[in-house]
């Protein structure tokens, strides 16, 4: 009887014990998350479903002094979207533009972090912050000295390509080449800030790792592949997940450069969502950047799927 | 699991009482003026203004603090860049000053807002001001603001090359405006006769006068009327230039100044800021190489009008005062002395007749240009308009697209997105 | 060896076209800060000045109240750096490591919310912090942007590739779980601390469009806006000062990156473990 009783009592006392862990655990886990937790909530989450209400209204601009003087209209404006040409056409422009963007501006980013990181080079920090110079100047600048580069007649690149015999287009004027002219600038600008995150992922990686690999007789691409890959993989997914949502998000360069044109070949939908904020359309417009989100949404999955580990 | 629940039940509760609140009323119907009163303002005006204006304006405020002891006003100064942001943000957030400087054509989204306070008629009169300024502040028949400066749109052209082509005194009509382009380029050694916007943003600004200027109206019946025959031909003279190479289709940013220095471009369509800008590229000598003609007439010579307006907000903690400081600002002599401050046109009429105006012969030309010149119309959805109607424009003049099909299309879009009013 | 020679030769050949390619806007932007307007505007562009002048910053710098523009930034830039720094690692710690139930709801939610378009709760967010009080406030400018998903994304992601068994060793000699974030994996992760600071820093210096509609008086603005009350107008822009202004700007943002970007060192991810 007395051995029941307290095996019962041990085990209640075990089950307790093992109910006082998960406490411990959970308060400790929250008092870690909540400063953060808490200004994400009331800055952050708050808006966004304000946000979200406004998409299913027709609220505009002249609404603003009495924005619950609106009529809701459902998914009316998500419905209107898909019939927007405009909206069709800037959709386009940015898939195309990631599509190729990204993997351009990771490889950039991925080479020069490696070339920074080898033993091989004196005066790393000088190409670091070289590198790293057109995420911090002045987009009137790039725009400048962009197109000039690309002008047809007195440009540089045109003017190479005439000493090799071919008759170069107008880059940022022909609908044609006007959005590959986009992405490769775009890639050219914000290469910089991904060889800064692969630069510190990189230092994660231990030295006597490589050296064992040579040991084996691993040459230095192999090493690439075997050793450097695996290892920067949560790097890898967020250069990867960041530079998506980034671009998905592409609205600089063309404002600057091309002002969506030649004839909407360069619009992208950030540029088409800020216009139709600029007219005042604030539920449609509302409406069209949750089209976005689900889009950023969706290629942040088929990361997360190609290059995330287990836990993830 | 329990998490889920609750959260789903807060977003029920949170969209049920949203809803509860919601639904448009019936419309307000036509505001009425209030009056100011006699005497002199007093306590604090803030107001926002924007780039030079904005820089210079506390200084030159002092005017009005001398005749009014008791009022004090502050000027914060706003960029240019992001200002229509701005001015429906602090709206929205109920944070919006006395007074704000607002741009012709932001006015009219401004103004639906119910945010802008109704003109008094007691202080301000509309004859005193060009009509053309007069009627940016005007939306559904009300005025929410008063103008303060002005600029219209002529056409610059080089004087020694135009003599050299037969015309000396610059062109006066279309036909002459095409001869003297194509003369230009055969005689007078140009590349490109003239510079015109082919499409893209504030395009309209260059196409709209030949349209004005050809007896088109853009707005009967509280509607939108793009779809006009008088419109469809201005169109077309537009797009003639290109067709007949007279006008580049693609030149590129920053390319006009040095190309008309150098004498590669003949002439081309802009406002009185070039003036600053042609001087200091064109260094020693140049000013006396060009001028400006009025628009070139058809069925008469009618040029853009824009500016800037300056309007109380219906939230000003000091309406009255602030009322007071804006009839300081279109006293005619107060407009004078603000040209000569930061180069704005007056736009009020009778400050014109100041020497400080009448001397310079190209602002001659603007002053005239003035009197008749014309805004697009105040509705809330012009700017959207707008961008469909420089669209099409880039269609017409790069694309090569028939004008009336293009204004057709530009007809059923305004169609459906309405005036907004 | 000489294979090793020429890969090397190879290398620094293609990293200095690189070089040439990245700073040539740069370059071109401060050399053209030097020059005359209507130089500036030259088609082609000039890259040499013809005239040097330093009227642009004279300018720039007699109109410009630089002193109360630059604490301003300076203040806000910092604070939003530091509080980053704090709490996305505090937060990528928990969500890295430590198990709490609703951990993959709240990796969920921050992660959707780096993924929501920064336009659309812009007004929304204006609002609320015009109701609580504090437009035209430090508390306004710096409050949205203390808790960043960015940061809490990077800071995980690094965090991550910590070993566990460094902290459960820790865990069985008795230390705490903030000793043990303080002491061992603070430390651990100083290059992706110092990645955080530097595009931190960078964002926050040179965000323009909030700190324009949060600061109601001009006493509030941070630089951007103030360089571009300046250097835009209404119908022109006035490049001289706005390439000066840019020079100005960036000066900083080069300076906190030189000095974070020593700590790209070889890691000492591996000791403890022996």
């Amino acid at each position: 009887m007395t051995a029941i009783a307290t095996a019962g009592a041990h085990r209640a006392g075990r089950t307790a014990q093992a109910g006082a862990k998960r406490w411990r655990r959970a308060v400790t886990g929250w008092s870690f998350a909540a400063p953060f937790t808490v200004l994400f909530l009331v800055f952050l989450a708050l808006p966004v479903v304000a946000s979200l209400v406004m998409s299913v209204t027709d609220m505009r601009a002249t609404d603003l002094r009495t924005p619950f003087a609106v009529d809701f209209v459902g998914l009316g404006n998500y419905q209107r979207l898909f019939g927007d040409d405009l909206f069709l056409r800037a959709a386009l422009n940015t898939v195309v533009f990631v599509a190729a963007g990204v993997p351009l501006t990771i490889v950039a980013a991925l080479a020069a972090a490696n070339a920074l990181n080898s033993g091989l080079i004196r005066f790393r920090a000088l190409f670091r912050v070289g590198f790293y110079l057109p995420v911090v100047t002045s987009i009137v600048a790039i725009a400048v000295v962009w197109r000039f580069l690309l002008d047809p007649e007195a440009g540089l690149v045109d003017d190479l390509l005439a000493r090799v015999g071919v008759d170069g287009p107008n880059w940022l004027g022909d609908t044609r080449t006007s959005l590959a002219s986009i992405t490769v600038m775009a890639a050219w600008r914000n290469f910089g800030s991904l060889m800064v995150i692969f630069l510190a992922a990189l230092q994660g990686i231990p030295a006597n790792l490589y050296e064992a690999a040579t040991i084996d007789g691993a040459g230095r691409w192999q090493q690439f592949r075997r050793v450097t890959l695996p290892l920067m993989r949560p790097a890898l997914l967020f250069g990867a997940v960041i530079t998506g949502i980034g671009y998905l998000q592409l609205f600089e360069e063309p404002l600057v450069m091309t002002q969506g044109g030649p004839l909407s070949s360069t619009l992208s939908v950030s540029y088409h969502i800020y216009n139709q904020f600029g007219f005042g359309n604030y539920g449609y417009a509302a409406a069209a950047s949750y089209v976005l989100f689900v889009a950023i949404v969706a290629l942040s999955v088929l990361q997360f799927r190609l290059l995330g580990t287990r836990d993830d | 699991m329990r998490n889920r629940l609750i959260a789903g039940a807060a977003c029920a509760a949170l969209a049920l009482s949203v809803a509860a609140g919601c639904g448009r009323d019936a419309d307000e119907g036509a505001q009425t003026a209030k009056e100011v009163g006699a005497g002199k303002a007093s306590g604090e005006i803030t107001v926002w203004a924007m780039g030079t204006e904005g820089e210079k304006l506390a200084e030159f405020a002092k005017g009005f603090t001398a005749d009014n002891p008791q009022a004090k006003v502050t000027v914060t100064a706003v960029p240019w860049d992001a200002a229509g942001q701005k001015l429906t943000s602090a709206i929205a957030a109920k944070q919006t000053p006395d007074v704000s400087m607002i741009g012709t054509t932001m006015q009219g989204g401004l103004a639906k807002t119910g945010a802008l306070d109704v003109t008094p008629t007691d202080l301000f009169a509309k004859d005193t001001f060009f009509p053309g300024a007069w009627d940016t502040t005007v939306v559904d028949g009300t005025s929410y603001g008063v103008p303060w400066y002005v600029e219209t749109r002529g056409i610059y052209y080089r004087t020694d090359l135009a003599a050299k082509a037969g015309f000396p005194a610059g062109p006066k009509t279309w036909d002459e405006l095409t001869a003297m382009a194509k003369a230009l380029q055969a005689t007078a050694g140009a590349k490109w006769g003239i510079n015109l916007q082919p499409g893209k943003t504030g395009s309209w600004q260059s196409v709209l006068p030949f349209g004005w200027s050809n007896g088109a109206e853009l707005t009967k019946d509280g509607k939108y009327t793009f779809d006009t025959p008088q419109l469809a031909e201005a169109v077309g003279y537009y797009q003639s230039f290109f067709t007949q190479k007279l006008a580049p289709a693609n030149l590129p940013q920053g390319a006009l100044e040095p190309a008309f220095i150098r004498g590669e471009i003949g002439a081309f369509m802009s406002g009185p800021w070039h003036v600053g800008i042609l001087n200091e590229q064109g260094g020693k000598g140049f000013a006396g190489k060009y001028s400006v003609a009025p628009m070139p007439a058809e069925k008469s010579s009618t040029s853009f009008i824009g500016g800037s307006n300056l309007a109380v907000f219906k939230d000003a903690k000091n309406r009255d005062a602030a009322w007071k400081f804006l009839a300081w600002l279109s006293k005619p002599d107060v407009q004078v002395r603000w040209y000569q401050t930061v180069s704005d046109l007056p736009a009020v009429q009778s400050a014109w007749t100041d020497s400080a105006l009448t001397a310079d012969p190209i602002l001659k030309v603007f002053g005239e240009q003035l009197k008749s010149a014309k805004a697009p119309p105040a509705y809330p959805t012009w700017d959207q308009i707008a961008a469909v109607f420089d669209t099409e424009m880039e269609k017409v003049c790069v694309g090569g697209e028939d004008p009336a099909a293009a204004l057709k299309r530009i007809q059923s879009q305004a169609d459906s997105i309405g005036t907004g009013v | 060896m000489t294979r090793d020679r020429a890969a090397k030769a190879a290398l620094y050949l293609v990293l200095c076209a690189g070089l040439l390619v990245v700073v040539g806007p740069f370059l071109w932007m401060a050399l053209s800060s030097l020059k005359p307007e209507g130089e500036i505007r030259a088609v082609p562009p000039t890259w040499w000045p013809d005239t040097w002048t330093f009227a642009n910053y004279r300018d720039l710098f007699a109109r410009l109240d630089f002193p109360q523009y630059f604490t301003n930034s300076a203040i806000v830039a910092v604070l939003v750096t530091v509080g980053n720094l704090l709490f996305c690692s505090l937060l990528g710690y928990a969500l890295a490591k430590l198990d709490f139930p609703g951990r993959k709801a709240l990796f969920l939610a921050v992660l959707g919310m780096l993924m929501v378009p920064g336009m659309v709760t812009f007004v929304p967010q204006f609002v609320l912090i015009s109701n609580l009080g504090l437009a035209n406030t430090y508390a306004g400018l710096v409050l949205p942007f203390l808790a960043g998903p960015f940061g809490v994304f990077l800071m995980r992601q690094f965090l991550q590739s910590i070993p566990d068994d460094l902290l459960e060793a820790a865990r069985v000699d008795g230390a705490g779980e903030w000793r043990i974030f303080w002491r061992i994996v603070l430390p651990l992760c100083r290059p992706a601390l110092a990645t955080l600071g530097i595009l931190t820093f960078l964002a926050s210096w040179n965000n323009f469009l909030w700190p324009l509609v949060v600061a109601t008086t001009d006493d509030k603005y941070t630089l951007p806006v103030a360089l571009a009350l300046y250097s835009i107008g209404q119908n022109r822009i006035y490049f001289g000062l706005l390439l000066a202004g840019a020079v100005v700007v960036v000066v900083p943002v080069l300076i906190v990156f030189l000095a974070l970007q020593r700590h790209f060192l070889r890691g000492i991810a591996t000791t403890g473990l022996k």
